[in-house]
């Protein structure tokens, strides 16, 4: 069942990652850059439950709150200097 | 764990979709509704009172700050980069309006207040 989860998971940061590094503009790019990090999140709730424990769900806060911050950063950064 | 399942399907629209609009929107709803349905069945799976508690300020959190970014990210954006769109650029037509419009009653006293925004170059 968990081994399903990471194979969805792998897929979705397959795409992620062709957009990354094909995207045709810099906000295409900062899409993918998200997607790719609320999959890293999802894929440590994901080994938590694996494992069984609730210290690596820490983690997971710290991961998500640094990519709202750089997702805004970069928001910014397209913003002021366009694509 | 079917919250991986939406994860990848907003993965595989990132890739198919056409237009950038489209790329966010697909980027922006599915993984979070994903990330909530993999919290809770983790939720369920570990079972102890502060998992739950953590689990439940990430979805929250990520809940707020999701939106927050994606439609900072699309305004930002709208405008500045060379956007094909599949249909017609609605906001495009209710910006040359409202810009005709106003103008014309503010002409007298504010010349050259609204500026046309940019399409294909920054502002440098």
């Amino acid at each position: 069942m968990i081994f399903v989860a990471i194979v969805f998971l792998a897929v979705a940061a397959g795409c992620f990652l062709y957009r990354l590094l094909r995207g045709p503009s810099t906000p295409d790019r900062v899409v993918a850059l998200d997607g790719v990090l609320s999959v890293v999140v999802s894929g440590i709730v994901v080994a938590a439950a694996k494992a069984n424990s609730d210290i690596i769900l820490v983690t997971v806060l710290v991961v998500s709150l640094v990519g709202f911050v750089g997702t805004v950063a970069l928001g910014r950064f397209v913003e002021r200097r366009g694509g | 764990m079917a919250g991986t399942l939406l994860t990848m399907i907003g993965g595989i629209g990132v890739v198919r979709f056409s237009d950038f609009l489209s790329r966010v929107h697909a980027a922006a709803k599915a993984p979070t509704l994903g990330l909530l349905l993999v919290a809770v069945g983790a939720a369920i799976e570990i079972g102890s009172g502060k998992a739950l508690v953590t689990l439940l300020l990430v979805v929250v959190l990520q809940l707020f700050t999701s939106p927050v970014a994606t439609h900072l990210l699309a305004r930002a954006s709208y405008g500045e980069v060379d956007i094909e769109l599949d249909g017609g650029d609605d906001l495009a037509q209710h910006f040359a309006a409202e810009a005709e419009e106003p103008a014309a009653a503010e002409e007298a006293k504010l010349p050259e207040k609204r500026v046309e925004r940019p399409r294909d170059q920054g502002n440098g």
